[in-house]
């Protein structure tokens, strides 16, 4: 799943606590249950409600079939001159009995199958996965119709085969459950305490895979009334009881559609549909609560990412300096929605970039630097939004830009580096081919084999020989699947090259070839470079100037000499000292206390203000603006205010 | 000079190669890769040495082998004078209680349905330990306090998804500690945790051992992070230790051109003192095929003709350190 | 390419494997079970002893079932062995309702016949299907998407034979379609194409049945996996290099979200047979599914015996197709 879609997720939240509360939230879910109710009740009090008894013998004489509905027969009569509605309602105990017990068979196989195959692995499980896939290729109706046309139409034998049948999806779930919770670190931890399998197995895997398995068996239950019906309607089912499939399998056979007998086909067909429906709706919403799966993805609503009201500037500021930015972002804000309201991840922040210049954007994760570099992109995630702020780019403004202009001022100009380079290529194209496609997008006038040519050119370039343009990403290793994204970030030789957190998960020494390959371009193309990173080490390596970032704005930024030689902000100070330093190894590092703010919960005052060391009571109500600091660079502290000064 | 806590002797561990069905029909044997090739080092209790080495060195084998998760193929783990790889039942569970191990993933490494108390309390009930639920809940408090989870009873009935990472991080040590053992075993215990909060997980790990003569192996691919707290660094290649000293020695005057180069590309955080790294070509080869000779030559800047021939042993090169390299040999 | 080699090995291996097993377990089926054709036979108290030893050589039930290791003779001259023979020379028997009708030749044609009605609803199925699970996921949560989820939904609670009811009511009645069998029976058909249209007439309500029927299906299928592939980062970097929505779509977003949807159709075949067998039933369309149910009410075993084969290895067959063509589309495979 995505990585970058999870970075700006609302923080996780305890899964069992909240599934019920999701559940109830879940309108369709709650529909299902009073279907499923309604049936049962029905079911239950067949007897009481019946204007009939279906499974009394009377005299039925020709004039009794397929009679009209009326007072007397509100649902009307059918081939035997028997009440429908009668019939009906009995029926629905067939259903419901051969659902739940069906589905109860299929969930102790299933479970059992599931779990030991999940748990125990080795050939037992590969044993149990091949019989489960063995049965889950037979299919399912044509094995029904043998078995119970062989061993003979009666309620349990319909009940046992259904069931015997039914496990196979539900083994599947649960052996999938079984194996993602044995393979998480809390079950190795309790492996390494000491703990057997007994107890792994019933404080660690039952409880996550219980209710995973009472939401399945919902689903199965609706199966196993559809396959009751469809036997019956075939004629394989019991003949001594009614249910619903029967009741269409004697009108279908025995003339109501030439008789205009509609009462007799549509009642029993929708009291499946009902009943199918109730079960399946609950199911789907039980699942969606155990398992809530992503609600968002990367086209959702191109192109809606910044909020219409934005104050919009006439012209760029001017720029004075010699070598003029290139790259200017001013007061940046970005949004993203959530249950309880919009919440802020970044929060004005500015600073230019230089050509040929290296610029660090560090901070701790939730510090919003990754957000800020996808909003300068124009690429939040859905549900983000650029509510403030303006973003230059040698004169032109981004946020401005739309649809065509958009899409070729993207990769030309300005192009990207991600972190994990794993799932930012696509597997199942070579890389060659994913780098021809940017040339020749931006370039239609190349050839093919040109764009090929310069592709396999650009491999060279990031240390990748040109033959493994044809590979696919799979074959590539961490690092050279980094280096080839670099590749194709170079590939329409663009102004500004932005690295989000290039070396995270890459072991030091690939690191360390990643940085130097970064560094070189920089240098050999004159290009831009934002290197986003948590690590300081690597800024002080790579970078010019440095951008510290706190609980979504700017906490400090200066010329990379002066900010470590002389921090300002107490952020930027702590953080030093809590940064080892393999140069010095006798210096002895000290932690901030408590940890970064979380979105949902931002400090009033001064982000910093619950961590500082310095705090005053102006922190807590206030929130600083940018200071100009001493070493000639910016902070947010209320100790670089003039006013003041006595506190320093 | 004291018993070591932990002695670990020439430890060797393959694991079976995987072979396709095609190479099954031509009749080619699986290739076993060896992640372990003779390992050997002690630790006495207090004190804190560092595996250093990047991935596939057999850093992590080495503590799965040392808790005794794995059997080794060959060689031995002693750990207070009881041979690990041979218990087994009440030997093994009594092992179990007194090595721990701290796990890389706080985020991953706690059961999301349980609290922090019940999460505490999991080891001293499979093992039965504490007796009655008085007896468990004190020691709980005690563990947690000494994590530093103080005050305790805000924490008990916290689930982990309330608590941020540093927190549940010292969750984890304090179920460990719960047992009261004599070697905790960290698996890159801060690498998923913030910076600023990676210093104080490990100012705690390092209290414990100074403080209650816990030994401590903690396991690493960051040179930096091990440097204000190991009392020993042990740098590995290819499931080999192939220089093992202080680490005040250690880092000043590394011998082996593998722990120089690692050093000299840990980045440091001051600008005025960038320094020329020595970047090796290429990355670390298979272990299923390791190099003739000295087995980190094919990388080696300062390789010679009797590399790719002698695979030398750790030749002392100090009080207390060794290094396997031949251009050493004579020092 | 070894790796993908292997990958072509293990597949073909494992449905050998699993065709093996099924012949195996259709031949225990009938043999164990009660209902034996030639046992009940045997019980009939007329028979004298003499009599029931002719019919039990006859039949071949004097062998023993799987391996003769004490019968001093041939260890492998035994029912199973004669059973895989007669199967290897296509002789599935001779049925009892149709007398003296060879069991290959009867579900021979019944194959054709149901091929005729899966193959068009299949294809048609998945194109839509994909189509539409598509548009839904990209336009998740508009009113197309709730609008196709919830057709889906209903579909999936319909059974199929009450759909086939419903549709053959309804075409009857309003368009004077056919609503039995394959043909207009003592038809005059002056051309091909005139047999043709009678044909086609025949078809569309079943073909229009059971194309409902798995579209759903299919729709719920390609919208959860193209809503995962859209989630994955390399569509970011798609974006971000400049591509359009269509582009995006065509280039980077459907080869990746064919792969687990082959898979799932794959598994789905069994889903499709048992459609197959609804809709056959409903409007007496002569292939396998109405044989294999007049069997069924005949008690016509070998009928039942061999159709049941023939069903169960045409899925193997075409889940191996499958497995293929995943191999093909995934770069990946030599992995697993």
């Amino acid at each position: 799943m995505s990585a970058l879609i999870e970075v700006t997720a609302p923080a996780a939240v305890e899964p069992s606590r909240w599934a019920w509360r999701r559940f109830l939230r879940h309108r369709m879910g709650l529909v299902g249950a009073a279907m499923l109710l309604v049936a049962l009740v029905v079911a239950v009090f067949a007897p009481l409600l019946a204007p009939y008894d279906p499974y009394e013998s009377a005299r039925v004489t020709i004039l009794d079939i397929y009679q009209k509905p009326s007072t007397a027969h509100l649902l009307g009569t059918d081939d035997g001159g028997k009440d429908v509605l009668s019939s009906l309602l009995y029926g629905a105990r067939v259903s419901l009995i051969v659902g739940f017990a069906a589905a109860a068979i299929a969930l102790v196989i299933g479970g059992l199958v599931g779990i030991v195959a999940g748990y125990r692995g080795g050939w037992v499980g590969s044993l149990l996965m091949r019989i489960t896939d063995f049965f889950l290729v037979i299919p399912d109706l044509a094995l029904q119709i043998v078995l119970v046309a062989i061993i003979g139409p009666s309620l349990g034998t319909i009940i046992l085969v259904i069931g015997a049948l039914g496990w196979t999806t539900t083994a599947r779930l649960v052996r999938s459950q079984t194996l993602t919770v044995r393979e998480r670190k809390y079950v190795m931890r309790a492996r390494a305490i000491g703990a057997g399998d007994a107890h792994i197995l019933r404080r660690h895997i039952l409880p996550a895979v219980l209710p995973l398995m009472l939401a399945n068996m919902v689903l199965v239950i609706s199966l196993a009334i559809l396959s009751e019906s469809t036997l019956a309607f075939l004629g394989l089912g019991d003949p001594t009881v009614i249910s619903w499939g029967q009741m269409l399998n004697f009108a279908f056979g025995r003339g109501a559609v030439s008789a205009g007998a509609w009462w007799a086909l549509l009642p029993p067909g929708f009291a499946i549909v009902w009943v199918v429906l109730g079960t399946t709706l609950l199911g789907t919403a039980l699942e969606d609560a155990m398992n809530p799966r992503l609600k968002r993805h990367h086209l959702e609503a191109p192109g809606g990412d910044v909020a219409h009201d934005r104050p919009v500037l006439d012209a760029p500021p001017p720029a004075l300096e010699v070598a003029a930015p290139i790259l200017r972002v001013r007061d940046l804000a970005v949004e993203f929605d959530s249950p309880e309201g919009p919440l802020r991840a970044v929060d004005g922040i500015s600073f230019d970039l230089r050509r040929g210049e290296t610029l660090g954007l560090v901070g701790e994760s939730g510090c919003g630097k990754t957000t800020t570099v996808l909003g300068i992109l124009r690429l939040l995630p859905p549900g983000g939004r650029i509510v403030t702020g303006q973003v230059w780019f040698d004169g032109e403004d981004l946020l401005s830009l739309d649809g065509r202009a958009l899409r070729s001022f993207r990769w030309t100009r300005l192009s990207l580096v991600f972190q994990g380079a794993m799932n930012a290529l696509n597997p199942v194209r070579t890389i060659g081919d994913q780098i021809a496609e940017a040339i020749r997008l931006h370039a239609p006038e190349t050839s093919k084999a040109e764009a090929h040519r310069r592709a396999g050119e650009l491999l060279e370039r990031v240390g990748i020989g040109r033959r493994r343009a044809r590979e696919y990403p799979h074959t590539y290793s961490g690092g050279m699947r980094q280096r080839a994204m670099i590749a194709l970030a170079l590939a329409c030789e663009p102004d500004v090259i932005i690295a989000d957190e290039p070396t995270t998960a890459l072991d030091v020494m690939i690191q360390a070839q990643i940085l130097e390959l970064l560094g070189g371009i920089a240098r050999d193309f004159g290009m831009g470079i934002i290197l986003v990173t948590h690590d300081l080490g690597v800024v002080a390596q790579a970078c010019d100037r440095v951008v510290v970032m706190y609980g979504g704005g700017l906490a400090e930024e200066n010329e990379a000499g002066p900010l470590f030689a002389t921090p300002q902000h107490p952020y930027t100070q702590q953080l030093l000292l809590s940064f080892p330093d393999v140069a010095h190894p006798d210096r002895p590092l000290r932690g901030i206390p408590g940890s970064p703010p979380r979105l949902d919960a931002m400090p009033r005052g001064c982000r910093f203000a619950p961590r500082c060391p310095y705090v005053f009571d102006r922190c807590t109500v206030e929130r600083p603006p940018e200071y100009p600091t001493a070493a000639g660079g910016r902070a947010t502290c209320f100790l670089l205010d003039p006013n003041e000064e006595a506190r320093r | 000079m004291s018993e070591p806590l932990l002695l670990v002797e020439d430890l060797v561990k393959e694991f079976p190669g995987r072979r396709s069905a095609l190479d099954w029909l031509r009749r080619r044997p699986a290739r076993p890769v060896r992640a372990l090739d003779g390992v050997s080092f002690e630790l006495r209790a207090g004190e804190v040495i560092a595996l250093v080495g990047e991935s596939g060195c057999g850093k992590t084998t080495t503590g799965n082998l040392l808790m005794g998760l794995l059997p080794p193929t060959a060689g031995r783990v002693v750990l207070d004078g009881q041979e690990v790889g041979r218990l087994s039942g009440r030997g093994l569970q009594r092992l179990r209680r007194s090595a721990q191990m701290v796990f890389q993933d706080p985020y991953e490494s706690l059961n999301p349905r349980m609290t922090v108390g019940d999460i505490v309390a999991e080891p001293l009930q499979v093992h039965r330990v504490g007796g009655s639920r008085a007896g468990v809940r004190e020691r709980v408090d005690a563990a947690l306090t000494s994590a530093g989870m103080t005050p305790v009873s805000a924490y008990l009935r916290r689930y982990p998804f309330e608590l941020s990472g540093g927190q549940r991080q010292r969750v984890v040590i304090a179920a460990a500690l719960a047992l009261e053992p004599s070697l905790l075993i960290a698996d890159e215990p801060v690498s998923m945790l913030d910076v600023s909060i990676r210093a104080e997980i490990l100012n705690l790990l390092s209290a414990l051992a100074r403080e209650r003569g816990i030994g401590v192996v903690m396991i690493t691919h960051d040179l930096s992070t091990v440097a204000a707290y190991a009392d020993r660094i042990a740098v590995m290649y290819l499931g080999r230790i192939v220089e093992h000293g202080p680490t005040r020695q250690v880092l000043a005057a590394p011998r082996h051109p593998y722990a120089q180069a690692l050093l000299s590309v840990v980045p440091v955080p001051d600008p005025a003192a960038r320094r020329r790294p020595v970047i090796l070509g290429g990355e670390t080869p298979d272990p299923s095929r390791i190099p003739s000779g000295c087995r980190f030559h094919p990388r080696c800047p300062l390789a010679f003709d009797r590399c790719p021939i002698v695979d030398p042993p750790l030749y002392t090169v100090g009080p207390d350190h060794h290094a396997a390299c031949l251009l050493v040999e004579n020092a | 390419m070894s790796g993908r080699g292997g990958y072509l090995l293990r597949k073909i291996g494992w449905a050998l494997v699993t065709v093996l097993v099924v012949v195996t377990f259709n031949f225990l089926l009938f043999r164990v079970l009660p209902g034996d054709p030639a046992k009940s036979g045997m019980r009939d108290p007329r028979l004298n002893p003499a009599a029931v030893e002719t019919l039990r050589a006859r039949f071949g039930l004097d062998k023993e079932v799987f391996l003769d290791l004490d019968g001093g003779g041939n260890p492998l001259d035994t029912q199973f062995t004669a059973y895989l023979g007669a199967l290897s020379r296509g002789d599935l028997g001779t049925s009892y309702a149709f007398r003296d009708q060879e069991v290959a030749d009867l579900i021979g044609q019944a194959l054709v016949n149901t091929l005729w009605l899966v193959l068009p609803s299949q294809l048609l199925a998945i194109v839509l299907g994909s189509a539409l699970g598509l548009f839904a996921a990209w336009r998740r949560g508009r009113p197309l998407d709730l609008a196709a989820l919830t057709f889906s939904l209903f579909m999936w609670s319909l059974p199929t034979f009450f759909l086939g009811i419903i549709l053959l009511v309804a075409g009857a009645n309003w368009f004077g379609l056919p609503t039995s069998g394959r043909i207009t029976i003592g038809g005059d058909f002056a051309s091909f194409w005139d047999l043709a249209w009678d044909v086609g007439r025949h078809l569309l309500l079943p073909t229009l049945t059971l194309t409902l029927v798995l579209l759903g299906e299919y729709m719920l299928i390609m919208r959860s996996s193209v809503l995962d592939v859209f989630g994955e980062d390399y569509i970011l970097t798609a974006r971000a290099k400049g591509l359009s929505t269509y582009r995006i779509i065509r280039h980077h977003a459907l080869r990746n979200a064919m792969l687990p949807m082959v898979t799932l159709i794959a598994l789905n075949l069994g889903f499709t047979v048992s459609g197959a067998i609804q809709v056959e039933a409903v409007y007496s369309w002569p292939g396998l599914g109405a044989l294999t149910v007049s069997a069924v009410a005949d008690r016509d075993y070998p009928v039942l015996q061999g159709a049941f084969l023939l069903i169960a290895v045409a899925v193997v067959v075409a889940n191996l197709v499958a497995e293929l063509i995943y191999g093909w589309l995934d770069p990946r495979v030599s992995e697993g």
